[in-house]
């Protein structure tokens, strides 16, 4: 909670920044509580593993934080907590020699050690099948899905993300939208 | 349907389908929706995603929050802290480098007007450039430096 009569919910992301800059432990923890979710999204939809996708969450926001005095606004905090998160998860998977970036419109192979997702579906549940093809396509076309429909994102927002224009973001949402339905089928 | 229309739509399924619209954008998407096939499957498919979002685990945010504070505490000091250290530095600088006694006073009154106690996020580098060889020592154990060299220099 706050030190005023506001709920948490009623206090904007710019005034806590401002106060985290000031060193205010609650609100950096109000932060923290506020966007973890949506960069643990993003962080497992590029890791495509829990573990690893918490422990990034955690080393990004340990970067943002130190470097807050450098954020400007220019973008949402939340945008640009989750863009740390993004580099942080492919830095994490560079170091574990797993990249495996895709282009833009390739249904990208699985690395050669992970397991296939797909195969892994062994109940006929509709949405963990669905959830598990999405992570099947190119992480492009992945991030801009989840992004899309996990946590609203715009196409600017998401574009800025994957760092592509926003008719790119667009592109790639709408291919992966249309990938899903064919492996749905 | 016009292609334009329902490619409008198409880009705000995932708000509807979360529930994520007002009302007027809501309404011309009801409107939409029952003579177009395509949107109607894709808005499926979409309710089909949210049905089973990713489980973000209970603990994370307390793990977050409590790696957050131990990163703040190895990096922040108290502000008498780094005015030890840097006060130890030069007083190293001036007991070790007597051949050249005015070059190590450049910096000090930068570090000490950093050493304000609100400077929570100083950088290492902001902090300790200039006194790289003091860095491992405590601050009870700086103190004592500071006050041996006092010590010396008085005797």
């Amino acid at each position: 909670m706050t030190d005023d009569s506001r709920s948490d919910n009623e206090v904007s992301d710019a005034e806590l920044i401002e106060r985290a800059r000031l060193a205010d432990d609650a609100a950096l923890d109000l932060l923290v509580r506020r966007h973890h979710a949506s960069a643990y999204r993003v962080a497992l939809s590029i890791t495509r593993r829990d573990d690893v996708a918490q422990d990034v969450v955690q080393d990004a926001f340990i970067k943002a934080f130190r470097a807050l005095s450098g954020f400007r606004g220019d973008a949402s905090f939340r945008t640009w907590m989750m863009t740390i998160t993004a580099n942080e998860a492919r830095a994490t998977l560079r170091k574990r020699g797993r990249w495996s970036e895709s282009a833009i419109d390739d249904v990208g192979p699985i690395a050669a050690d992970e397991p296939d997702p797909a195969e892994q579906v062994v109940s006929g549940h509709e949405s963990a099948r669905a959830r598990a093809l999405l992570e099947t396509l190119p992480e492009k076309q992945r991030l801009s899905v989840s992004l899309r429909i996990d946590d609203g994102l715009s196409f600017r927002e998401i574009g800025e993300m994957i760092g592509s224009s926003e008719g790119a973001a667009r592109v790639n949402y709408f291919h992966g939208i249309r990938r899903l339905r064919e492996l749905m089928e | 349907m016009s292609q334009t229309e329902c490619g409008t739509v198409r880009e705000f399924l995932p708000d509807f389908a979360a529930g994520r619209l007002g009302l007027e954008q809501l309404r011309a998407i009801e409107a939409h929706l029952p003579s177009c096939t395509e949107c109607r499957a894709e808005l499926e498919l979409i309710r089909v995603l949210l049905e089973a979002p990713p489980v973000v685990p209970d603990r994370l945010a307390d793990e977050v929050v409590s790696a957050v504070r131990m990163s703040r505490r190895s990096v922040r000091r108290p502000w008498w802290g780094i005015s030890a250290a840097a006060i130890a530095a030069i007083a190293l600088g001036i007991g070790i480098s007597t051949d050249r006694p005015g070059t190590v006073l450049g910096p000090v009154p930068d570090f000490a007007s950093e050493a304000d106690e609100g400077e929570a996020w100083l950088s290492d580098d902001g902090l300790l450039a200039g006194a790289p060889s003091i860095d491992g020592l405590s601050d009870e154990a700086l103190l004592e430096l500071l006050e041996e060299l006092s010590g010396e220099g008085a005797a």
